[in-house]
This record gives C-alpha cells, sequence and structure tokens, in this order.
C-alpha cells in the first residue's frame, strides 16, 4: 500500500485540479448567460433574413446576379467555427469530424474561426483563404461583415463555387449538435418552401437587389453561427468541467478511505511494537 | 390613418416591433415611404435616415444602413445592417469616425481601402445629421 505521504500529496494535487475545473464550470456558466442572450438577439435577424430571401429567390434567374450562379462545382470553401481553447468535451472533435465529412472528395479550402479551428486546418494542409480570425470569442459584427465582404468578393471572381458554413448549433444546455448551412450559391430548393411564387415587385430588379443584400445576408448568417458555436462551445466546456469536478471529488473521497487505512494500519503496528517490546523486558 | 405592423430587426437585436401609420428610408435607388395597404415590395436598403410614423407627432428618426425592406401583406420587415434611432447616437463617436474616415481617404493604403473609407464617412455624416435634426425637432 501507498505510503501516507504519498497519498497526501495525491489528494493535494487532485484537489488543485478539482479547484481548477470548478473554476473554468463558473466561468463558463456565467459566460453561457451572455452568450444565450446574444443568441436570442440575433436569432430573429437570421431567421427572418432567412424567409425574406426566399421569397424572392422564385423571382431571380442565374443571370440576374453572380450570387445565383449555378453548375458544377470545382471548389468547395468550408467556414469552420471551432473553440479557442480546448477542455470543452467533444466540442472541437465533432465540428472537425463532421467538417471532414463534408469535405470528402472535394477541392476544399477552408476558412477557419477560432484558434483550435486555424491549427486543425494548418496542421492538416489545408488550403486556408484567412487566417485572420483565430479568436472566436472576440470576433464582432464588423468582423462577420468583413468575412463576408471577402467571400463574397472571391465568389463572384470565380475562385470558388460553393460556400459552406460549418458549425455548432445550440439546441439545449446538454445537447450541441454540429451542423451545415449552405451559404452560397443560393440553393433555391432549400430556399423555397414549395408554396407557389407569390408577387413581389421588386426595385430596381431582383439582381440589383440580390448584389446589394447577399453580402450583408451572408455576413449575418455567419455572425448567427458564431453566436450559436460559441454558446455551445460553453455549453459543452461547462458539462466537461462539470463532469470533471465530480470525478475529482470521487478520486478524493476514494483517497481519504485509503489514507485513513493506511493512518490506521501503521497505529495498528505502532501499538503491537510497544506491547512485544514491553512483553519482552 | 391605417396602421401596419412594422417590424425592424438588426443583428443587434429587435428595434421595433408594433403597430406604425409610416415608414419612410433611402434605398439604394432613392427615398422611399411605405404605408398601409403597400403591394408585396421588397428592395436593397441604401445609406440614409429612417423615419417610423407613429401617431400624430414628430417621425422616430433613426440612421438605417444597408440590409433589405420587406413588405408582405402580412407586415413590414426591415432588416437593415445597422440601425440606430438618433437618441441612440454618439455624436462624439461618430465625429471621430468621420475624422478617422477622412484621415484614410486622403491617403488610402488600395482602391477597397478607399471605397470602404468613403462609406463609412458617408456613414458617419448620416449619423451625425440624423442626431442633429432630431435634436432640433
Amino acid at each position: 500500500m501507498a505510503s501516507m505521504k504519498e497519498i497526501n500529496l495525491r489528494i493535494k494535487s487532485i484537489s488543485g485540479t478539482r479547484q481548477i475545473t470548478k473554476a473554468m464550470e463558473l466561468v463558463a456558466i456565467s459566460k453561457l448567460n451572455k452568450a444565450r442572450e446574444r443568441i436570442d438577439r440575433t436569432r430573429p435577424f437570421y431567421t427572418e433574413l432567412y424567409a425574406a430571401l426566399s421569397d424572392i429567390s422564385s423571382a431571380v434567374s442565374p443571370l440576374d446576379s453572380g450570387y445565383c450562379r449555378t453548375g458544377e462545382v470545382k471548389k468547395s470553401c468550408f467556414v469552420v467555427i471551432a473553440g479557442d481553447r480546448g477542455l470543452a468535451g467533444g466540442y472541437n472533435s465533432n465540428v472537425f469530424k463532421f467538417a471532414e465529412e463534408l469535405m470528402k472528395g472535394k477541392n476544399a479550402c477552408v476558412l477557419p474561426i477560432g484558434k483550435r479551428s486555424v491549427e486543425h486546418f494548418a496542421r492538416r494542409g489545408y488550403e486556408i483563404v484567412s487566417d485572420e480570425y483565430p479568436e472566436v470569442e472576440d470576433i464582432d459584427v464588423g468582423g462577420c461583415y468583413e468575412i463576408s465582404r471577402l467571400l463574397c468578393r472571391m465568389f463572384l471572381d470565380g475562385e470558388f463555387d460553393e460556400l459552406v458554413c460549418v458549425y455548432t448549433n445550440f439546441v439545449t444546455m446538454l445537447g450541441q449538435e454540429p451542423a451545415q448551412l449552405r451559404l452560397l450559391p443560393l440553393d433555391k430548393e432549400l430556399l423555397s418552401d414549395g408554396s407557389e411564387a407569390k408577387f413581389t415587385l421588386v426595385e430596381p430588379g431582383a439582381g440589383a437587389v440580390f448584389n446589394s443584400v447577399i453580402p450583408d445576408a451572408v455576413a449575418g448568417l455567419i455572425w448567427g453561427a458564431v453566436c450559436e458555436s460559441f454558446a455551445s462551445e460553453l455549453a459543452s466546456r461547462r458539462t466537461a468541467m462539470e463532469s470533471a469536478t465530480s470525478n475529482a471529488d470521487e478520486i478524493i473521497d476514494d483517497l481519504k478511505l485509503k489514507y485513513n487505512k493506511a493512518r490506521k494500519s501503521t497505529i495498528t503496528r505502532q501499538i503491537t511494537e510497544i506491547v512485544s517490546g514491553a512483553q519482552t523486558e | 390613418m391605417a396602421d401596419f405592423h412594422l417590424k425592424i430587426v438588426s443583428p443587434d437585436g429587435v428595434f421595433f416591433d408594433g403597430e406604425a401609420h409610416q415608414l419612410s428610408l433611402r434605398s439604394i435607388d432613392g427615398d422611399v415611404a411605405v404605408m398601409a395597404g403597400h403591394i408585396p415590395y421588397l428592395t436593397a436598403v441604401g445609406i440614409g435616415e429612417c423615419r417610423v410614423y407613429l401617431g400624430d407627432g414628430e417621425p422616430k428618426r433613426a440612421a438605417c444602413c444597408g440590409g433589405l425592406l420587406n413588405v408582405t401583406k402580412e407586415g413590414v420587415f426591415l432588416a437593415p445592417t445597422t440601425f440606430e434611432w438618433a437618441e441612440d447616437i454618439d455624436p462624439d463617436r461618430a465625429e471621430a469616425a468621420k475624422q478617422k474616415a477622412l484621415s484614410r481617404i486622403e491617403a488610402p493604403k488600395s482602391d477597397a481601402a478607399l471605397r470602404l473609407a468613403q462609406i463609412k464617412l458617408q456613414r458617419a455624416e448620416l449619423r451625425l445629421a440624423v442626431a442633429q435634426r432630431a435634436k432640433k425637432a
């Protein structure tokens, strides 16, 4: 059996770890509340925007706007949103697995958002469009507009033919799912809900409206995905840290028991020694 | 005057959700005003002042840039890129943004940077103008 001193040292080190995991859990909880408020604020914008786009998509033909270009997809661009830090359970690896599944067999380039994402795709030798967005926590609406302008310009220049955003959907506090959203070209089948095209007057013209609105819409949708992902990361970290803390508690209990047993057996041994020593005299 | 349902939502949140009897704003093609009973209409929003008329008094003014305006039978939906009610505009910040944009225009790094600075200047000037007009009213 390990000596009392060894057990004591282990208890101390695990209590230290427990303090860290507990602190990380509390930080994640407080940040998560803010992130959820942000989701509630932004969700109406992009759900309504998507609905409005679907209304007009039926009225536009590929000739009207470069954003409606259809044809063979030679190259795809993926915006992959992951976390800045690890210790969030399977959050990062789930997104990467999902993204790589989608990229399989495609000629893909990546715009990673989040430090982990940048590192992951750089290490695996993917073509990186821009690695200027390593901090998912600091990114704001303005940053999303920058990304959107860059991507829209590249799409119009024909540098890629498809733009997909891979993010994590915040379903509940306990469940987050990786998801994909095709941003460009606009998927008409996906957008229209099957109902008959409504008559809508589009001024000055469907093409012009699309050209002006799409970069904004892409930015809005990326921003929405960033908000969802960030909340998912925090929720995932909270769950992971919660179970780490309870595991540490279990180990500490176990070690305390062992420590007491070791202590008891030393005392018993000492008493036996004293008694037998006294008897021989 | 007949009212219609107006909803203004930007990425920063919901700014307005209620009844109004007129909405005026600048589209990419010029100024438009929407009143109740308008036909289904869709346009892209430019950079300009947005006025929401409620009741008989002065309209609520705001600086509104980018995004889209969608008029349906159910109501009017405005999804601007940026939206600021006049009372929320910080004139000092707008002035600072204006000066920054001006200095960028004087020594542009590239064509794209120049265009961006010009747009930023336009926005800053709009914010200042809206804040001033709201103060006078």
